[in-house]
């Protein structure tokens, strides 16, 4: 009897395949194939210049001048005065990030509730409405375009109503990761124990009784989790909004660059990654009292 | 037992709140907050959905400019494996035996990781254009440098989170630790390696259309272009061509994911 069990199991065990999975590499390598064929053809690719003694020449003596090696004055990096003058834009830019997070987390948290399907179909309880349905349809489709357009396109968007400062940049940040934290916090209410849920419908609770005691309790960690991992990215993308009229590093980093003084480059990226390890750090320890 | 007030949960609202309050205070409320002419600008642009650019002309250039985005998107992918997994597999540690090898390639592989994917790609590519030349190769080498930190970091763990009792058999079976990687680890890994690899070809699709900034041609500069000619139809051409693309690879790597998963 065992014998014959263990036989019939070995016989369903499953061939080997290319699944799926297999396709979609073979179809992805042939994509990076004519991607790179699709380069190289091009003669102003810059591929051959990297093998020019030119080309290493300019980049040495770019690093040298980010260095700030043999330069008349000291560098940008070793004078205390010029690390006194970064606090104004560090300051900035975290508040930017910050404010770009706040506007994420309450624009998510009033939408993710009908966003998510098992809500607006009527899954956790029997009734649905096609007003809900037509809301799930909506909000979807603006996390899906938000999240679409990247965070510097919508700031080269709002650049064009707002007036340069923090608002602009944190705005566009807002929007692209509302789309993002959004979706991935709908789809944490699409993957919750339905039990609870209709265990509380059952009883009797109204749809927004059990929306807020049975759904948003054992969802909440999730969000608060993906917010915090968004702030991180939030924090590394504020330098790149502010390239284009939103303040903070960002718009130092650009002035100084057309400038030429590459040695406050360097000294802005030094205060660009403190501040990153910062809001890591922070990030990692909410997000330990998240859970 | 722990008090009410000191609890995470607590502790942790308190910090949202204050940071949410902070921030506020921060923006200059005034009524200089909008442009003079932002608002009308905004109606303009808003009306401007309704009759986006369809001109062939149009198209065509809008097609070839999401073909080279692509292009560059997964040139710069393929580099940032070629970057991330053999960086992730040493900082994973998996591949030595002694705990003192292991430590070391652990945390000094990872501080470089942590370095790579700190800094945006834009401003790598800043600095490679201003190093090294305008050429679309700077700005694909820009992208693969973060891209290939946050693969490593990401394969790393994955390659550490296996199931470990077929490892312990390999072994006992006289494997050495390539073997047990090569038999045991890597083929357990690899579904969860594809499907964050496919993930993170979505987000450098995004990341590729920004490239523009720095001069590299693709959708973003057709839309930089169109918005310093005030052209809002076409602006949301391109920004429909940018969704779409991203709506299709997204679709893809769920699906790979979901099966995968599965």
């Amino acid at each position: 009897m065992n014998r014959q069990a263990a036989l019939s199991q070995s016989a369903a065990l499953p061939k080997p395949r290319i699944g799926f999975g297999g396709i979609s590499l073979i179809l992805f390598m042939s994509l990076a194939a004519a991607s790179w064929d699709f380069i190289l053809s091009d003669k102003d690719s810059g591929f051959a210049s990297f093998f020019r003694v030119e080309t290493w020449a300019g980049a040495g003596a770019f690093l040298t001048r980010f260095l700030g090696v043999n330069g008349a004055e000291p560098p940008a990096y070793l004078r205390r005065e010029r690390w006194a003058d970064m606090v104004g834009p560090a300051y900035e830019t975290l508040a930017m990030s910050l404010l770009a997070a706040s506007m994420v987390g309450i624009g998510v948290l009033v939408t993710f509730m009908p966003a998510a399907r098992n809500v607006a179909m009527g899954e956790l309880s029997a009734s649905h409405s096609f007003s809900s349905r037509i809301l799930f349809f909506l909000i979807r489709s603006v996390y899906i375009f938000v999240r679409g357009v990247p965070e510097l396109v919508w700031a080269m968007l709002i650049i064009f109503f707002l007036s340069p400062g923090i608002l602009p940049g944190a705005v566009a940040l807002g929007l692209h990761n509302f789309g993002i934290v959004g979706k991935l916090s709908a789809e944490v209410v699409e993957n919750l124990d339905p039990r609870p849920a209709r265990a509380l419908r059952a009883a009797g609770a109204s749809q927004l009784q059990m929306l807020a005691y049975a759904i948003l309790p054992m969802a909440l960690p999730g969000f608060l989790t993906y917010l915090l991992y968004r702030w991180e990215v939030i924090i590394r993308t504020t330098i790149v909004v502010g390239f284009v009229g939103a303040g903070g590093l960002g718009r130092e980093f650009r002035l100084s660059m057309s400038w030429f003084q590459y040695t406050d480059v360097a000294l802005l990226l030094a205060v660009y990654l403190f501040l990153v390890i910062f809001v890591d750090l922070c990030s990692a320890w909410m997000r330990k009292l998240a859970r | 037992m722990k008090s009410r007030f000191t609890e995470g949960r607590n502790i942790l609202t308190l910090v949202l709140l204050a940071a949410f309050v902070w921030s506020l205070t921060t923006i200059p409320w005034g009524e200089d907050l909008i442009h003079a002419g932002g608002g009308q600008a905004f109606v303009q642009f808003v009306t401007a959905a309704l009759t986006p650019e369809l001109s062939p002309t149009f198209l065509q250039r809008a097609l070839l400019a999401s073909w080279q985005t692509l292009a560059y998107a997964t040139a710069s992918m393929t580099l940032a494996i070629a970057i991330g997994f053999p960086l992730g597999v040493v900082a994973s540690g998996v591949l030595a035996r002694r705990a003192g090898a292991r430590l070391t390639s652990i945390y000094g592989v990872r501080l470089i990781l942590a370095f790579l994917r700190s800094i945006h790609e834009l401003v790598w590519a800043w600095l490679f254009v201003v190093a090294f030349g305008l050429s679309p190769m700077a700005g694909i080498l820009a992208l693969a440098i973060p891209y290939g930190g946050i693969l490593g970091r990401v394969y790393a763990e994955v390659l550490q989170d296996v199931p470990q009792a077929p490892l312990h058999a390999l072994r006992v079976a006289g494997a050495s630790e390539w073997k047990v990687f090569l038999y045991g680890r890597f083929p357990m890994a690899l579904p969860d390696l594809l499907s964050y690899g496919f993930y993170r070809w979505e987000c450098s699709i995004r990341s590729a259309a920004i490239l523009s900034f720095v001069g590299i041609p693709g959708l973003g500069y057709l839309i930089q272009v169109s918005l310093i000619d005030l052209k809002y139809s076409q602006v949301w051409t391109l920004l429909a061509f940018m969704v779409a693309i991203i709506v299709l690879v997204e679709s893809w790597s769920n699906l790979v994911r979901r099966r995968l998963a599965a």
